[in-house]
Parts: structure tokens; C-alpha cells; sequence
């Protein structure tokens, strides 16, 4: 099969995997009305949010989030939906300073009525999307690709079959040029000191250790105490014995390449090597950030077969056990059980995520995809404030 | 396409493999380049010593120090929280050490 990358060319070297339209409401009252729209049209997409402005603690994630998301290189356009505050017109400002391919605004104060809103935005999503349609893919470089790693709904086969095989096809991208990002800081805890070892300059790794000691400082102001509880009395009956075990297993998805640097929550992901990106362990919150930092591409291992999308990065689901993946074929994409079975090898494995890893690059369409797995969410730290 | 495997080498460096199957005393695995008599029975997902392992010396997974032993540990032995011990502490341990 051939090797050859192809993808959408956007300004700044940035490329996109896929060419959407995206209707983004920038209030969370405008949702229904962007949904609405993206139905109706000839192939847009939108997402649903409950932000509603708030200026609090998390604003800055929050505006970082939605222009980060905006910006998204698999975006051929945006279609913002706004009623016009400060902190929109902030989002909008960042998104073009991120470089988005194209912006266009719907501002409800100026356009009245839901319905003109509706009626506008169909017009403008049906001509951008012909517009999207007639653009060629180009051959693109393996820089093109931002590959985000996610696990959720693991199981005991996780850190032996789906996670390490996806740690081989990620070292395959980074080796090739590739960008690729680690997230789920709740996930590392334990094994820190060992990623750290694996960072490109002493920095780096000291980073890595003070990400997680801010976290664990975190959960324990509010009482949590992760490490006393893992591993789990099930995890010592599936055969893990300690929790740095535990934690290589989940890390097992970034391989074996060295980290060259760690990113805040959704900050915009460098073009080539290995990234630590301080995400939270919720699915829907870090693939949210993945897209936010640019990523356009995810593989997601589970063991309980986690239907979770994204309305912009397809998103290819790797299964760690048989039984699950031959219970919900339209789910999984690939099955990583087979190593676990004897059947096939790590190598092998992690060499067919590969090819469909570029396959699905090249345009061909995850099950999530098929499936409208349009999950989007924000990540908040603080409580909500109505000011 | 490789014949059906009875245990799972992740990286070469490492001293253990996971079982696939669980495993009975006295079974002999023959695969890649090992040969060794399964000492204990082991349930599956569980670990296996592919080489001598003596007390205080790494736990290597993945390629990576996962803990230490507790004891020596022979070639085909069930390698688990009775032999093996991490290398952090988890913080009821580091608690329990305070108090000590």
C-alpha cells in the first residue's frame, strides 16, 4: 500500500486532515440554533457547550479553548455564532492570530431573530462547504500529522495490548517527523520519574515531575488521595503488582521516543517529536483540548469499547481485548485483542495502527466519524461564577 | 502470522513476560529464544520471570524499572506483590513509614 501522505494545505505549514465546516455558538443559548444549522447543510458540523460568557477563574482556558478549537487545521472554515461580548470577540481575535484558514461571524444583536440567525448561517455553511469540497488534497510531509493518544475505559489488557501497540506506531510517526502528544496527567502518576528520564534536556524532565506534583497537590486540597488507592485490589488480581506498573502501562501509548517538551492544557502542539500535554483523565475534556492545541488525528485504546468522538479530529479506536471488539464492531476500527490471543505480535500490531493511522490521515473515515460522535467539552477548574 | 503464544515479551531489556494462558507447575515454555519450566501457577495477565532475579535487583517492564525484589526470584516464578515491592511509595506507605 502506499505510504504517501496527502492533506489539506492551510497557512504556516499547518495542515489539515479533514476539510469541515464548523458552526460554533460562542453562547451557550446559541447552541440549538448552530446545531441546526450543521444539520440542515450539505455536511457542516457543530458542537454544543454550556458556557454562557461567565468571567471567572476559567476564562482564559475557556477563550483558549474555543479559539484553540476554532484554529483547528482540519478546519476549512469556522462560522462563529455570537451575540457580541468582550470575551467573543477575544475568541475570534485569538483564532485568527492561531492562523484559521477562514472566519466568517453571525452576530444575533445585528441579525435579530433565531430564524435570520438560521437562515443566514445555512447560506453561508452550504457555500463554504462547496468551497471546501473543491479543494484538492496535496502531498504533505509527516509533520502534518499531530497525533493525539487517549485511553478510556482501560482494562487489564490495556497496558499489554492496545496502549504499547499504539506506543509503536506513535515512535514509527515521531521517528518520520511526526508530532505526537501524551495527555491524562491523572494517568502518568507513579511513573513520572520514569518519562521524565526519557526528556530530551534535564528541563523538560523536571516539568514532567512538577505537572504531576501540581496535580497531586490539587486532588489532595481536596482529599483525594490517588496514590494510597492504586493500584486497585483489581488491579493486583489482573496481575498489576505496583503503581509505577500501572501508570508505564497507560504511558505505554507514547512508546519509547523522548519528550521534547510538556504543554499546558490546550496549548498549540509543535510540529515534530513528543509532547506531555497536563490534560484531565475526562475524555471529552482532553480530546477537547487535543483540538484546541491543533491536533488532527487521534487513536483511543480501550477495553470497554468508549464511543467518545470529536466533531473535528477523526478519531481511530483501538481495542485491547477480542471479546469487546467482536461485540461492537461499528465502534472499533481495530482490534489489538489479537496480541493477547497469541495471534499476531506487538510489531504487527502496532505496524496495521500505522497504515491506518495514514489511511484515515488520506481521508478514510473512523467508526466514530460514521457514528456523529460529536462530543465536546470544557475543561474547568474553578466554580462557575454569574458576574 | 505467528503460532499461538503462551506469554508476552514487551521489550528485551525486560526480565519478566505476561502470561497469556493461565499457567500450571511444571508446564515448559519453548518460545523466541527461551526455555523455562513455569514454577507456580500463575493466572493469566499475570507476570513470569524470564531471567534470575535476585533481591533488591529492578523489575523491568516495558524496559523500565517497574519496582524491585523482595527476594531471589528463579526462571519461571510468579512474580507479584509477594516478591515484588515498588519503587515509590504510595503515600499510605510514605504515611505509615512517618509513623514508624
Amino acid at each position: 500500500m502506499s505510504k504517501q501522505l496527502t492533506a489539506f494545505a492551510r497557512a504556516d505549514e499547518r495542515w489539515g486532515l479533514r476539510n469541515h465546516v464548523l458552526i460554533l455558538p460562542l453562547h451557550s443559548a446559541l447552541s440549538a440554533t448552530a446545531r441546526k444549522i450543521a444539520d440542515e447543510s450539505d455536511g457542516a458540523v457543530a458542537v454544543s457547550h454550556d458556557w454562557s460568557g461567565e468571567v471567572d477563574g476559567d476564562f482564559d482556558r475557556i477563550i483558549k479553548t474555543f479559539s484553540g478549537f476554532a484554529a483547528n487545521p482540519n478546519n476549512y472554515a469556522t462560522v462563529f455564532i455570537t451575540i457580541g461580548t468582550p470575551g467573543e470577540l477575544l475568541i475570534i481575535d485569538l483564532a485568527k492570530k492561531l492562523g484559521i484558514n477562514k472566519a466568517e461571524v453571525l452576530n444575533v444583536a445585528e441579525l435579530g431573530s433565531m430564524s435570520k440567525i438560521a437562515g443566514a448561517g445555512l447560506k453561508i455553511a452550504n457555500s463554504l462547504v462547496k468551497e471546501a469540497k473543491a479543494q484538492s488534497r496535496i502531498s504533505a510531509p509527516w509533520s502534518a500529522i499531530a497525533l493525539g493518544q487517549e485511553c478510556g475505559g482501560s482494562d487489564a489488557l490495556s497496558g499489554i495490548t492496545a496502549n504499547p501497540a499504539l506506543g509503536v506506531a506513535s515512535d514509527r510517526l515521531v521517528e518520520l517527523g511526526a508530532a505526537s502528544v501524551l495527555g491524562e496527567t491523572t494517568e502518568i502518576l507513579g511513573a513520572e520519574h520514569l518519562l521524565a528520564a526519557r526528556a530530551i534536556t534535564p528541563e523538560i524532565g523536571a516539568q514532567i515531575i512538577e505537572t504531576v506534583a501540581r496535580y497531586e497537590r490539587s486532588i489532595n486540597y481536596e482529599g483525594i488521595d490517588m496514590r494510597g488507592a492504586q493500584p486497585s485490589r483489581g488491579n493486583i488480581e489482573g496481575g498489576l503488582t505496583t503503581l509505577e506498573e500501572k501508570s508505564l502501562g497507560a504511558a505505554k501509548k507514547a512508546g519509547s521516543a523522548q519528550f521534547s517538551g510538556v504543554l499546558e492544557y490546550a496549548d498549540q502542539v509543535p510540529k515534530s517529536g513528543l509532547y506531555f500535554m497536563d490534560t484531565p483523565g475526562h475524555d471529552t475534556e482532553q480530546l477537547t483540548g487535543f483540538a484546541a492545541g491543533g491536533i488532527n488525528v487521534v487513536v483511543f485504546t480501550t477495553g470497554r469499547g468508549t464511543p467518545t468522538g470529536s466533531a473535528i479530529m477523526p478519531t481511530i479506536k483501538l481495542a485491547t481485548n477480542t471479546t469487546m471488539a467482536s461485540a461492537i464492531p461499528d465502534l472499533i476500527d481495530l482490534n489489538a485483542g489479537t496480541i493477547a490471543d497469541g495471534i499476531k505480535t506487538l510489531a504487527e500490531v502496532g505496524g496495521e495502527l500505522f497504515d491506518l493511522i495514514l489511511a484515515v490521515a488520506n481521508g478514510q473515515i473512523t467508526k466514530a466519524e460514521r457514528g456523529l460522535h460529536h462530543e465536546f467539552s470544557l475543561s474547568r477548574m474553578y466554580n462557575t461564577v454569574i458576574k | 502470522m505467528t503460532d499461538n503464544r503462551k506469554i508476552l515479551i514487551l521489550n528485551e531489556l525486560d526480565n519478566i513476560a505476561v502470561c497469556l494462558v493461565n499457567m500450571e507447575v511444571g508446564e515448559v515454555i519453548r518460545q523466541d529464544a527461551l526455555n523455562l519450566t513455569i514454577q507456580n501457577r500463575i493466572p493469566r495477565g499475570h507476570k513470569v520471570a524470564t531471567k534470575a532475579i535476585a533481591k533488591d535487583d529492578g523489575i523491568i517492564k516495558y524496559g523500565e524499572r517497574m519496582g524491585h525484589a523482595t527476594s531471589d526470584i528463579k526462571i519461571g516464578e510468579h512474580v507479584h506483590t509477594h516478591n515484588v515491592l515498588g519503587d515509590r511509595l504510595s503515600t499510605e506507605q510514605v504515611n505509615m513509614e512517618q509513623k514508624n
